[in-house]
């Protein structure tokens, strides 16, 4: 083997010899020369079960054995973002380390406490953490920080791409600062990642203070062959014979998944469980073995577990039908086809749902697309005419065919989760002046965008006596105050991110899972869940738990969930599909013929020519030609002159209110960059954990930080025009 | 007043330098207070006729409460007590699960001070005495040794966690005789704290319990009357920085944390203990906060609540919280005059227009506060003067306008500054933040 084999410590090396492996992957040659002959940061690239998690640990374990730590202290750190990939990657990595004897600690909110006293009191070996625990070692431990980590060498972060800029992206950024703040040296970070549009975002979230030292490791192509499909399905209509769309996809997904493993990803948790539930009628009905599960986070545990051991085993055909969920690295060993109902948000996600397939050497990645969209009828409307969400799924698998994938976003503001890590810090120290807490979060941590004014100004929301998260010293010391002790005490303060209240589903003293609290749900009606229908038998309000029984009809129940935000650069290549006269081959008779009627509508409707078309007196649609967050931005500004908007990808409906004043005249006076309100519309801002904290200027500079460009209104307008 | 010993000068010098109090010489500095000093050294006579006392130190950031507690401190050591003096901190606390109480308790035995031993760590001389005593005695009535220990200390057994505390001191005796020095220093580490687990503590010296969270008052109850019959007069407490407790986070830890204090109020103002003493230092928000403060425990806030007729110019001192009362002027002058007389000969002394005209420019740049806090105007003194001194041709009205004085904040804020290297300018709005 190759001299990259040669640094890897004894125990290392056996286990590499006992696994069989001919050679080291590229990257994990690449990985194990750079970790060892530099103190580089680190971030390691490749498709899901490219090997990164060997990449990272080969060479980390060796430096381990090779020179062990003389003072106590976890020797390395490896933070995942589910607690399901932790659990898995300790069983992977315990292979490995059995032979050293260095002990792995998977460490979550599953995990035994007996495991974590033993853990606290003698840390070593590698620690395997949630962002969430870990902030509960700072929040409750905060003073024995130093010593749990004072050996750590290194940080691995894995699925670096889901948390880049996202709540939990930079809560965890502010706890690797706060890391080494406490242990007072930097520690080497290493990220593993699918490929990503743009790495040098990457590099600087992983270092913002040295991102031209973070090393890339990036997998090469050798993309597999992929074998792809769309096929367009109509729902509604009067024809009462034909099957609805739903059972259509659902006849064609049982037809051509059967026996083999599969993913669907079905969107939304109130799909997954419609889908789950025909392929499981369809099953029952030709009498055959049930092989089609749903998985969705709202599900239990047990459940979940069952599917994906039975996705990992070969030997029972199984498929299973998701949200994103399964999009992320848990091992769930390779499956034959991907199946996407509906169209993504993302062509990042797209990607990684379809690098769940066709893993194997000379097996090909097979994506099916399904686009379900309305039957049309005189009064459809133009969105429907249009055809936005087939068009979408066409110009995301043209830009997936391209190899483009959105780039993370920028920085926002954060100011929910600044929130949240001050009162972290303040309880991990037991207190800090304001000074202090500035430096840590703001110069040294990544809430660098705030500036000390917004700083105090945030301090003050807090400490207004109706809010009383925290309080102050006369020597200027900040506290928490009376509800920021109860906020911190409770463990829900742990996670950054909004978890809404969930009942539990409980069945014969048998849990289901968990459903959110948005369904109104009352005893004798029907649900959907689990892929099983059931009957509402009693719902305990404080408890938090409905009684259930099975039954033979049902409604699926609505799970909550948020829009996707598109890029700028999907809204212009669907507005191409519509424009261009290009048939894909990947397409149906069904799809085409669905895409031509979107052409058709489209140069009807004139907007071939012109961006501003007016329906009616009052009604006129605009389109924008960009994603989302423009889009709004420009919806919002035109709901604050008075009109009703409705968005959609890259258009807007526009309805005259009873004195508002044409429409061309607000677009000019907006063109002529003349402010305008963007709150007007009472917007509501509390999206974030820690809003309703926050004073409503707070709010309205984070929502623009965050989700709207309002500097880029005056060029959205201007484009109207030309 | 006696000679000032070299010895006693440099410690002062030093202490004073770095803003801390100096453990020696005391008396060579002290100004005003006298009412104050006078009842506590009652207090100690008292606990030396066993009976108890206890006293809250309540005083600003700076204003000299830790001077205070120290000179109490030497008055007690002169007095014949035994005195083990400790610092909280956020590990350090007087009830706790996490072994916090009993980190409190190591360093209070750590610190143990006598007459004899003033600067801690005479926990082990405090055993020898006793247990030399108790062999002489057991050559003098020819019975063993063994006899004697049980006997001294058969009443221990009525106490809580006596019978294992007799039991440590006789296998410290079993060591002594032996020349088992391991055995000694075991029975020492039990004493002072220092077995984590039961486990440990038996296999070392065969005894079931340790010194944990739950029984640290308990074991200082032990530890008075076993200085007693070591021959020392009584035992003084000293709990300096309780500001910690009102810092806790959670509102379960810092009451829980109240019981004991009002445990120990109770025992000592009902005269339960004996030759015990207390004193604890903290600032006014420690005691007085009604939401995190001690005031926030209703029993306590009862039984703490000062005399309403002690105002306007009236005192009284009889009960436990003593309140430092700012330094007049002429005191803060005294004070910088005997810090004069430490560091400078007679014929080189500044003079009085000097001190003077320190004390205008210290009062110009922070205002009254610097009467109600003299550490940082004492510390900036000691500067001037080791400049002048080291520098004999520089006159002190030339460095006079140059002199940095900041008001006493009490917190630690270069901590950050020094792990991060950030600049601290620029967050002078911070500084002063107010919510």
């Amino acid at each position: 083997m190759s001299s990259a084999f040669d640094q890897l410590a004894r125990p290392v090396q056996k286990w590499i010899r006992q696994q069989g492996w001919r050679e080291l992957r590229d990257i994990q040659a690449r990985a194990i020369r750079t970790i060892h002959e530099t103190d580089n940061d680190l971030i390691v690239a490749a498709s899901t079960a490219g090997g990164k998690t060997e990449a990272a640990f080969f060479p980390l374990i060796s430096q381990v054995l090779d020179a062990p730590a003389e003072g106590g202290g976890f020797d390395l750190l490896y933070i995942g973002p589910l607690k399901a990939l932790i659990t898995d990657q300790a069983g992977r990595l315990e292979g490995i380390c059995q032979e050293a004897e260095l002990p792995v600690v998977p460490w979550h909110g599953d995990v035994s406490q007996s495991v974590k006293t033993r853990a606290m009191k003698n840390p070593r070996g590698i620690l395997l953490i949630t962002p969430e625990s870990l902030e509960a070692l700072f929040v409750r431990r905060g003073l024995e920080i130093a010593r749990l980590f004072g050996a750590t060498r290194a940080v691995v972060i894995d699925e670096l791409h889901t948390v880049l800029d996202s709540e939990r992206g930079v809560q965890l950024r502010s706890l690797l600062t706060r890391l080494e703040l406490a242990i007072k040296r930097p520690i080497r970070r290493i990220g593993l990642s699918a490929t990503l549009g743009d790495m040098d975002l990457a590099r600087a979230y992983l270092r913002p203070d040295n991102a031209e030292h973070v090393t890339l490791i990036e997998a090469d192509g050798g993309e597999a062959e992929l074998k792809l499909q769309l096929r367009g399905y109509l729902s509604g209509g009067e024809d009462e014979n034909t099957p609805s769309a739903t059972d259509a996809v659902a006849a064609h997904l049982f037809e051509h998944l059967r026996g083999s493993d599969n993913l669907v990803f079905a969107g939304a948790r109130q799909r997954v469980e419609i889908y789950a539930d025909r392929l499981r009628n369809l099953c029952e009905q030709e009498h055959l073995p049930q092989e089609f599960y749903p998985h969705h986070a709202s599900l239990s545990r047990d459940h979940r577990d069952f599917v994906e051991r039975r996705l990992k085993d070969n030997s029972k055909p199984t498929t299973a039908v998701c949200t994103s969920t399964l999009e992320l690295g848990i091992d769930i060993g390779d499956v034959t086809c991907v199946a996407q109902i509906g169209a993504p948000f993302t062509v990042a996600a797209l990607r990684q749902r379809l690098g769940r397939s066709g893993r194997r050497e000379g097996q090909p990645a097979i994506l099916r697309q399904y686009a379900v969209e309305t039957r049309l009828t005189s009064d459809s409307s133009f969105v429907d005419r249009l055809r936005l969400g087939l068009i979408r799924s066409i110009a995301m698998i043209d830009l997936l065919l391209e190899g483009w994938c959105e780039p993370p976003k920028p920085q926002a503001l954060h100011l929910s989760t600044l929130v949240h890590q001050i009162l972290s810090v303040i309880a991990q120290r037991g207190g800090a002046p304001a000074n202090i807490l500035y430096s840590v979060l703001c110069r040294e941590g990544p809430f660098r965008q705030i500036t000390t004014a917004m700083f105090t100004d945030v301090l003050r929301a807090l400490g207004h006596p109706e809010t009383g998260l925290i309080e102050q010293t006369d020597g200027g010391l900040l506290l928490l105050g009376p509800n920021g002790e109860r906020l911190v005490e409770h463990y829900s303060f742990y996670a950054v991110f909004k978890t809404p209240e969930e009942y539990r589903l409980v069945s014969n003293g048998r849990d289901l899972g968990t459903l959110p609290i948005d369904n109104i749900l009352s005893p004798g009606m029907m649900l959907i869940f689990s892929g099983r229908r059931w009957l509402v038998q009693e719902i305990h309000d404080r408890e938090k738990v409905i009684m259930v029984k099975p039954a033979k009809a049902g409604v699926p129940p609505v799970f909550g969930g948020d829009p996707g935000e598109i890029h700028d650069k999907v809204i212009a290549r669907m507005f191409e599909v519509l424009e261009r006269d290009t048939k894909p081959l990947y397409m149906d008779a069904n799809a085409l013929e669905m895409l031509e009627e979107a052409r058709l509508n489209y140069a009807q409707m004139g907007f071939t020519n012109a961006r501003l078309i007016n329906l009616g007196e009052e009604t006129s649609i605009i389109a924008t030609r960009v994603g989302t967050m423009k889009t709004t931005t420009l919806a919002l500004a035109l709901r604050g002159f008075g009109f009703s908007v409705g968005q959609y990808d890259g258009f807007l409906q526009v309805e005259a209110g009873e004195e508002t004043p044409p429409l061309t005249e607000v677009l000019n006076r907006i063109g002529e960059g003349e402010d305008v309100d963007l709150f007007a519309g009472a917007e509501n801002l509390l999206t974030e954990k820690f809003h309703p904290y926050l004073t409503r200027e707070l709010l309205e500079l984070d929502a623009i930080s965050s989700r709207l460009e309002p500097q880029c209104l005056v060029r959205v307008v201007e484009a109207l025009g030309s | 007043m006696s000679k000032l010993k070299p010895r006693e000068r440099d410690a002062i010098v030093q202490a004073l330098r770095a803003g801390v109090v100096p453990k020696l010489g005391l008396r060579h500095i002290q100004v005003g207070r006298v009412r104050e000093i006078e009842e506590l050294v009652k207090d100690m006579e008292r606990i030396a006729d066993g009976g108890s006392a206890i006293r809250f130190v309540i005083g600003e950031y700076g204003s000299g409460k830790t001077f205070f507690m120290n000179l109490i401190r030497l008055v007690a050591l002169e007095k014949g007590l035994v005195v083990m003096f400790a610092d909280l901190a956020p590990d350090r606390r007087i009830h706790a699960t996490g072994g916090q109480a009993r980190g409190l308790y190591a360093e209070m035995a750590r610190n143990l001070s006598t007459r004899t031993k003033p600067d801690g760590g005479a926990l082990a001389s405090v055993v020898e005495r006793f247990v030399s005593q108790a062999h002489r005695d057991a050559e003098e009535k020819d019975v063993p040794t063994g006899t004697i220990i049980r006997e001294r200390l058969s009443h221990f057994e009525e106490l809580t966690g006596g019978f294992e505390f007799a039991e440590v001191i006789r296998r410290y005796w079993e060591g002594h005789e032996n020349g088992d020095d391991e055995l000694k220093s075991a029975a020492l580490r039990w004493l002072r704290g220092e077995f984590a687990t039961r486990t440990d503590a038996r296999k070392a010296l065969g005894v079931r319990t340790i010194v944990d969270d739950a029984s640290v008052y308990d074991h200082l109850k032990l530890m008075s009357a076993f200085v007693c019959e070591a021959g020392y007069k009584g035992l003084l407490v000293g709990l300096d920085e309780m500001v910690n407790l009102f810092k806790l986070t959670s509102s379960q830890a810092r009451n829980a944390n109240y019981e004991q204090i009002l445990r120990i109020l109770n025992d000592v103002l009902q005269g339960s203990a004996e030759n015990l003493g207390f004193l604890m230092g903290g600032t006014p928000e420690f005691l007085m906060n009604t939401r995190r403060g001690l005031y926030s425990y209703e029993a306590l806030q009862s039984r703490l609540a000062e005399n309403t007729f002690a105002r306007d110019g009236l005192v009284d001192l009889s009960g436990p919280v003593v309140r430092l009362a700012s330094l007049t002027p002429e005191d803060l002058f005294v004070l910088l005059a005997n810090v004069r007389r430490v560091m400078q000969d007679d014929e080189t002394a500044l003079s009085d227009t000097a001190l003077e005209a320190f004390m205008n420019h210290c009062s110009d740049r922070i205002g009254e506060a610097y009467f109600r806090t003299p550490r940082n105007t004492v510390t900036a003194f000691v500067n001037l003067l080791s400049v002048l001194e080291q520098n004999p041709g520089v006159e002190w009205s030339d460095l006079i306008e140059k002199i940095d004085v900041s008001e006493d904040r009490g917190e630690d804020m270069s901590e950050v500054e020094e792990t991060t290297g950030a600049q601290p300018n620029g967050d002078d709005d911070l500084i002063s933040f107010k919510l």
